[in-house]
């Protein structure tokens, strides 16, 4: 009897244990998004074709457009390394704070390889001083300071 | 001066600290009582000098000591004096060492509770209990120190007497009352489950792994689930107020990692039951609270280590190895513990029926340590995934949204069939009489939701029926419990309904406050169900005078305006609302441009909310032109967000069934 309602137990776990791990498997099948750096992006480019993509990386200096009559955001994300650069379009949505030239960004949408283009569905912007600079920054970087 | 009083006062607590836990060690070890009592004293020692270091730190905000690297870098003069001092944790060094004065809090705490209850009885599993607490403290002490690279003291100068003119500042988007106490609300919640966890590693080193740590630590584990519960609330509250982007949750990493732990201490607070009433679960119990703690620190390991790449962009820096490090060196102590005593942990009583009530609390713990581990792979699914295929993938928030709506269904059925369902094995009788009437409430609300949905035109509204389904059910089970309850007590006692609901809640606070928790639980997913599920957003370009309409709403921009402010200037926009045709009102959305933040300019969006009972209506602006008023265009973005208001209701009934729960003793236990 014991024995026996032990394994109905452990059978119940099991069949939960399963269940958790079919949910995340098909999950992540289905929306899992692979990341880039535009010098590997252009690189590997007509594989992405069509597909979602993730790019991190700088916003070119002097590339960002924004459209008001349109609703409509251009620019283009630069290598942190490299020249390479991949454009993208966001459309119908707010600029997002701190959105400036040579700004770090992440950008999230569908690839198209023949025009090396990004159509965003998500943007993200990232500003050092925003919520929390460098800690190992030295103090002479960032505000000058007299000497006493 | 104070400054550097402060840093002696941290390195003297390293010294408080190692005392504390080898006099707590040998003492215990070989009963000498004077031992122990130095021990104890100098957890009190290091609660004083941490709090003088952290005093002489506010004292460097408030009069405004510019040759202190971490006030440069946090405060700046014309700062209102109350952001000064929450910038006390408005970066890493200063909420390390405010997350190392909150310890020293609870350890003193500890000491007092323990030295009110060791006046009626001899007992020494509070002191056991202050070892683990003193080793967690030590740790963050070494941290402040700044001897470790990456992080600095934060009582440091600038070198050879150099002097800032004036601070950099807060980021003007911190500088709301929620933003302000929505972190250290959270770290007071984090920190009260080290206690917990102390009394677990305490039982196992003492060999009292009765349910007497349970007992003792839970008013601690209660306290910081209500704490947690706010403070995640506060966080969402302030994102949905004042970004801009409509919404209130969007699992980033950093959510994901206060929400963790609160995942935990939920199941925990249900195990526990279990090992009270019937014995069982007792390594299950120790593991558990081990668990919430260590996500308490790897919350921190995961946002401050810069692995993952989050919109709350906290630096990268080398301090996420050491909590990594710490959280596997203790976690392989409270193992080594947990073998050493492996025979005291074995359980009396086994489960006797899949449909029990303890069989409800087991599942129960395993979909949220399930929706735990979901959680914790998806956020970790950029390193995982370089790991597995070397290509680094993640996960958007839609993995999330659609993968907790199953287990979280589960969970929300749990909510009322657990506190109805018999102990040991359900019955016939057990079920005709407390299940089938709330199955057929909830059953017959699905079916008009259903109807009411179709009715509307809105297909596919499945998990929708389901959560109000199982929702009705819930509430139904619950109000059941308190009207059967309510109305012997009246008989009993011969006096009203009211009085005998008053009475049934006062002699059980902690399993009705509990019930009322449940129903907190009910109404937060129906808030959660119509804000993510029926939200609506549109976007348009509109010039002056021109219109646009969200679901039954129309905006008319009918006037500009521009305002200066202190530090600010404020611009926007004045649009007339209509509801179905019919005017209501007129909204402002608008713009601030700060320009003497000492951060350089920033342009942040200010909303404009509208409250339709429950319902919201929110408009957020591109920004502006100077031309608006002869034809230049605006940007706007306008949501309609139905049930939010039900969100923030079902928070404040969880928040209160917790205060109620808390006010039971924990001395007595009168499950009836």
């Amino acid at each position: 009897m014991q024995k026996q309602r032990r394994l109905k137990v452990i059978a119940a776990g099991i069949i939960l244990l399963c269940g958790i791990a079919l949910l995340v498997i098909v999950g992540i099948k289905r929306t899992s998004v692979r990341h880039f750096t535009p010098a590997v992006l252009v690189v590997d480019g007509d594989r992405m074709d069509n597909q979602q993509v993730q790019v991190d990386g700088l916003i070119a200096e002097g590339s960002s457009k924004w459209d008001a009559v349109n609703f409509k955001l251009t620019f283009a994300v630069q290598d942190r390394e490299t020249a390479a650069t991949v454009n993208v379009i966001y459309k119908d949505r707010l600029k997002p704070d701190n959105f400036t030239d040579g700004g770090s960004v992440f950008v999230e949408g569908k690839y198209d390889a023949a025009q090396n283009l990004i159509v965003a569905s998500k943007l993200m912007t990232k500003c050092a001083s925003k919520y929390e600079g460098a800690e190992s920054a030295t103090p002479t970087d960032e505000t000058s300071y007299i000497s006493e | 001066m104070t400054a550097e009083i402060g840093q002696a006062a941290i390195f003297l607590s390293v010294l408080s600290g190692l005392w504390a836990i080898g006099f707590l060690c040998i003492g215990l070890r070989t009963r000498n009582q004077n031992a122990v009592r130095s021990g104890r004293n100098a957890v009190v020692a290091t609660f004083i000098l941490v709090s003088i270091a952290t005093g002489a730190l506010i004292y460097g905000f408030v009069t405004d000591d510019f040759s202190m690297r971490y006030v440069v870098e946090v405060s700046s003069a014309a700062q209102p004096l109350l952001y000064k001092i929450t910038a006390l944790w408005g970066r890493m060094s200063g909420s390390l060492l405010f997350w190392l004065w909150l310890l020293t809090v609870a350890g003193v705490i500890v000491v007092w509770q323990n030295h009110r209850h060791t006046k009626e009885t001899s007992d020494t599993l509070s002191d056991y209990a202050l070892i683990p607490m003193a080793v967690v403290q030590l740790f963050f002490i070494i941290l402040v120190t700044g001897i470790i690279e990456g992080v600095y003291n934060p009582l440091e100068r600038f070198p050879n007497g150099q002097m800032a003119p004036d601070g950099a500042g807060m980021n003007p988007l911190l500088q709301t009352p929620s933003m302000a106490f929505h972190p250290p609300t959270l770290y007071i919640g984090w920190i009260s489950l080290t206690v917990p966890f102390a009394f677990a590693v305490g039982a196992l080193a003492s060999g009292r792994i009765g349910s007497d740590w349970i007992l003792r630590s839970r008013r601690w584990t209660l306290f910081s689930w209500i704490i947690l519960t706010i403070g995640i609330t506060l966080g969402g509250n302030w994102a949905y107020r004042e970004l801009g982007w409509g919404g209130y949750w969007a699992w980033d990493p950093v959510e994901n990692a206060s929400f963790m732990p609160w995942l935990l201490c939920t199941a925990y607070l249900h195990s526990v039951m279990i090992q009270e009433k019937r014995n069982m679960l007792k390594l299950w119990n120790i593991l558990l609270v081990t668990l919430a703690f260590q996500f308490t620190l790897l919350g921190t390991f995961i946002t401050r280590s810069g692995i993952i790449s989050s919109v709350h962009a906290f630096a990268q820096s080398d301090i996420g190895g050491y909590f990594l490090g710490f959280i596997l060196v203790s976690t392989t102590g409270v193992i080594g513990l947990i073998i050493y005593r492996w025979k005291r942990l074995k359980s009396a009583n086994r489960l006797e029926s899949l449909l029990s009530r303890e069989s409800a609390f087991i599942l129960n713990n395993w979909l949220l340590v399930g929706l735990t581990l979901i959680i914790l792979w998806g956020t970790l699914w950029p390193i995982i995934s370089e790991a597995i295929n070397g290509q680094k993938s993640s996960v958007p928030e839609a993995f999330f949204n659609q993968i907790v709506i199953i287990p979280g269904l589960l969970l929300l059925f749990l909510t009322g069939a657990g506190p109805i369902i018999s102990w040991k094995k359900i019955t016939a009788n057990n079920f005709q009489r407390m299940f089938l009437l709330p199955l057929a409430i909830g059953l017959a609300s699905g079916g008009l939701t259903w109807g009411f949905l179709a009715l509307k035109g809105t297909t596919s509204a499945l998990y929708s029926v389901l959560c109000v389904s199982v929702g009705v059910f819930v509430i139904a089970a619950i109000s059941a419990e308190f009207y059967r309850g309510a109305k012997l007590r009246a008989k009993r006692q011969n006096t009203s309904f009211l009085n005998g609901l008053n009475l049934l809640i006062q002699r059980n606070k902690r399993r009705y406050g509990g019930y009322i928790i449940h129903i907190g639980i009910v109404i937060l997913y129906i808030g959660i169900m119509g804000s993510k599920g029926y939200f609506l957003l549109e976007s348009k370009s509109l010039r002056m005078g021109e219109s646009m309409e969200v679901g039954q709403f129309q905006l008319t921009m009918k006037d500009s305006f521009e305002k200066e402010f202190e530090n600010y200037r404020r611009t926007g926009v004045v649009f007339d609302v209509a509801k179905n045709g019919k005017q209501i009102g007129t909204m402002e959305p608008a713009r601030h441009f700060y320009y003497k933040t000492g951060q350089g300019e920033q342009d942040t969006i200010e909303s404009a909310i509208r409250h339709f009972g429950v319902n919201d209506f929110y408009i957020a602006l591109g920004s502006i032109p100077p031309n608006v008023k002869t034809g230049g265009v605006v940007n706007v973005q306008a949501y309609y967000n139905p049930l939010i208001g039900v969100v923030w209701i079902g928070v404040a009934v969880m928040v209160l069934g917790g205060i109620v729960a808390i006010a039971e003793k924990s001395e007595h236990n009168n499950d009836s």
